[in-house]
């Protein structure tokens, strides 16, 4: 080959060599950024988000829905006289001229001028014709009743990635289910800006949130609602908290807790107004405890309704301790209906020394009290219950009415409920079905942890609790003509080592009507003032709900003691 | 020859034939885009409408609403103790002559 040849093969060698440099830095270096650069000039992509699924009632009522808002921004480039434009849109935005004056002098092509408003404020703003003034469309959680069930919905808030994200309650449980489904858009339009549409891709609409069913009845819940708000004033109470279940499904049918917050303006709150102590907070269930203990006692043979206590007559001393009655009076030989109907402590031991340590832990994992309870709510708590190794016999003693373990409300609502199934202990649900945005129904169906008691137990049980109401220390406050079995509680509140004498947290658990309850409902009022009694406040406040709900189902009296 | 000239004349012709084709559908897909983007438009003007209108619905229907607007009427919770309820059929005059 001669040297021209040659040379000349070199320079093509170069020249292809210097191609393919080139080629693999506009393809393989600045890849990306080209194809970006490349589609931004004919096209956009766009973030499409699926509406949130709404959450109803057991009327199929939206009680968290979705509402369409504006977000109004302006291009301050486009505004040519701001001071007129700040003036004309500080009545309607209902913000300080010079505020918005401020914005809409900034060196940005864009600026929010108000995050949130109203189809109304967008008119009247749009009837301005400011040029630069533009709008964006946003969905926010509306709540039609406002900030009822605000402690079991939760609230709706942002994530680190500026999306919405479910916190506590309903919200925070199901956010996998009520978050729809987000999808970017690419549209292609032409010289003029207008869609092209066989270049049209992934028009896929994005999916909607899947909506959820709730057993609560919102009239239950409002009645609830109603009473608690009452009571908490009535009884200067620092705290008041009430649920009803349905003790044959384990539907919860409302669920209610005061202070609360209002989940449209969930900013304004703090975590304590957030949370749910009907499913979170432990506390020592005192003598709403005692029927669960007397119906283990029944159902394992150790006890009856005719049992006399041979140890009630004074102070039971045990290990270094003395078990008194709350009111310090003592009835020898008390049967176990009158131990139920007087609250006595003393009897209660006996029932609890009958047991013993394994009797009283059979007792305390049938009824569920070593376990979450299952129910789908965000932030259940567990009891605090010691273990085995390290009770005393005072212990098994004070845990026959109900002090030196701390329990959830929801935990002993769900327990007290199996003695009106006869016997059988449900999972609590707030959810009773989910439907899907195409139109599929998904029904969760009742589910039975266990079986507390017999049938012939649960039966008995009832018979004690129903003389408990009308004849105990709440029979003032009972609803005439019903059999309702129920019992009232003051616990006390254990602080550092003692039991603060003023303080209480008092109670009433009971469910109606007696013979086929259609619910089971406990009441707690912490720390009262105006009584430290179960049966003086949270009683009274349980009968008032009690009524209006019975009325509400359309259910007559019974008979009863009148 | 003349054999081959035709086909080869055919299948220029089929190819210009479908490019034509192509041109024309691509142009007639590419004006239908603006009707297709107005029937969006109007599809989600009445979607956005049917929120609005659902929200307003549920405001009017809602309890804390007709509670409110019941006491303005002058209509009071109910508060008596005892409930008297008629559990059984009672004998009406019109039956007894």
């Amino acid at each position: 080959m001669s040297q021209r040849c040659r040379l000349a093969l070199l320079f093509f060698f170069l020249l292809f060599f210097c191609i393919a440099v080139r080629l693999y830095y506009w393809q393989i270096v600045r890849a990306d950024e080209l194809v970006n650069l490349g589609e931004s000039q004919y096209g956009n992509y766009v973030r499409v988000s699926g509406l949130r699924g709404e959450i109803q009632t057991s009327d199929k009522f939206s009680i968290a829905a979705n509402k369409l808002t504006y977000t109004v921004f302006a291009n301050p480039k486009e505004i040519k006289n701001s001071d007129l434009a700040a003036n004309a849109l500080s009545p309607i935005l209902k913000e300080d001229s010079a505020s918005i004056s401020a914005l809409l002098n900034l060196d940005k092509f864009w600026v929010s001028l108000s995050p949130s408003v109203d189809d109304n404020t967008k008119s009247a703003i749009e009837k301005l014709k400011l040029p630069g003034v533009g709008f964006e469309d946003q969905y926010v959680r509306d709540y039609p009743e406002a900030s009822m069930a605000a402690k079991l919905l939760g609230f709706v808030g942002k994530n680190s990635n500026g999306e919405d994200e479910g916190y506590s309650g309903l919200e925070g449980f199901y956010d996998r289910q009520l978050r729809g489904q987000s999808t970017y858009v690419q549209q292609i339009h032409d010289a003029f800006g207008r869609p092209i549409l066989a270049k049209m891709q992934n028009m896929a609409s994005p999916a909607d949130g899947r909506t959820l069913v709730l057993h609560v009845d919102r009239a239950v819940q409002y009645i609830m609602e109603d009473e608690l708000k009452k009571g908490l004033q009535l009884y200067g109470a620092q705290s008041v908290e009430a649920a009803a279940i349905d003790p044959k499904t384990g539907g919860i049918m409302a669920m209610a807790g005061f202070p609360s917050f209002d989940p449209a303006t969930y900013q304004n709150y703090t975590y304590e107004d957030y949370r749910n102590g009907f499913i979170s907070d432990t506390y020592e269930p005192g003598s709403t405890f005692k029927p669960i203990v007397m119906a283990a006692a029944i159902d394992k043979g150790l006890v009856d309704p005719t049992t006399k206590c041979n140890i009630c007559s004074g102070p039971v001393p045990i290990g270094g301790y003395e078990i008194h009655t709350w009111n310090d009076k003592y009835s020898p030989n008390i049967d176990m209906t009158h131990v139920i109907q007087e609250s006595d402590n003393t009897g209660m031991t006996f029932v609890a020394e009958k047991l013993g340590l394994n009797g009283m832990e059979d007792t305390l994992q049938k009824f569920g009290f070593n376990d979450l309870t299952g129910i789908d709510l965000e932030g259940e708590g567990g009891s605090d219950i010691k273990p085995r190794n390290s009770w005393y016999p005072i212990d098994v003693a004070t845990s026959g009415f109900g002090q030196g373990l701390a329990i959830t409300p929801i935990q002993l609502l769900t327990a007290f409920a199996s003695l009106a199934n006869d016997g059988k202990r449900m999972e609590p649900h707030v959810v009773a079905q989910i439907d899907t945005a195409d139109g599929q129904t998904i029904d969760i169906p009742p589910k039975v942890v266990d079986q507390t008691v017999s049938m012939q137990t649960a039966k008995v049980i009832t018979e004690i609790l129903i003389n408990s109401t009308d004849h105990g220390e709440a029979a003032f406050a009972r609803l005439k003509g019903y059999r309702i079995a129920g019992k009232t509680g003051t616990a006390q509140i254990p602080v550092a080592g003692h039991y603060d004498p003023t303080k209480t947290i008092a109670s009433f658990i009971g469910y109606a009507p007696a013979d086929d309850p259609k619910f089971a409902m406990l009441v707690i009022v912490n720390r009262p003032t105006s009584s430290i009694y179960g049966a003086e406040t949270a009683a009274p406040i349980w009968f008032n709900i009690a009524q209006r709900m019975l009325t509400y189902y359309g259910i007559a009296p019974t008979g009863g003691d009148n | 020859m003349n054999k081959a000239y035709i086909i080869l004349g055919s299948l220029f012709f089929i190819i210009l034939a479908l490019i034509i084709v192509n041109i024309t559908l691509n142009n007639f897909m590419s004006t239908q885009g603006i009707a297709f983007s107005q029937i969006q438009t109007k599809l989600q003007d009445l979607q956005k409408e049917n929120v609005i209108l659902e929200d307003q619905v549920l405001k009017l229907s809602s309890l804390t609403r007709i509670a409110s607007e019941s006491a303005t009427m002058g209509f009071t919770p109910e508060t008596a103790k005892t409930q008297i309820a008629l559990s059984n059929n009672i004998p009406l005059a019109y039956n007894q002559q």
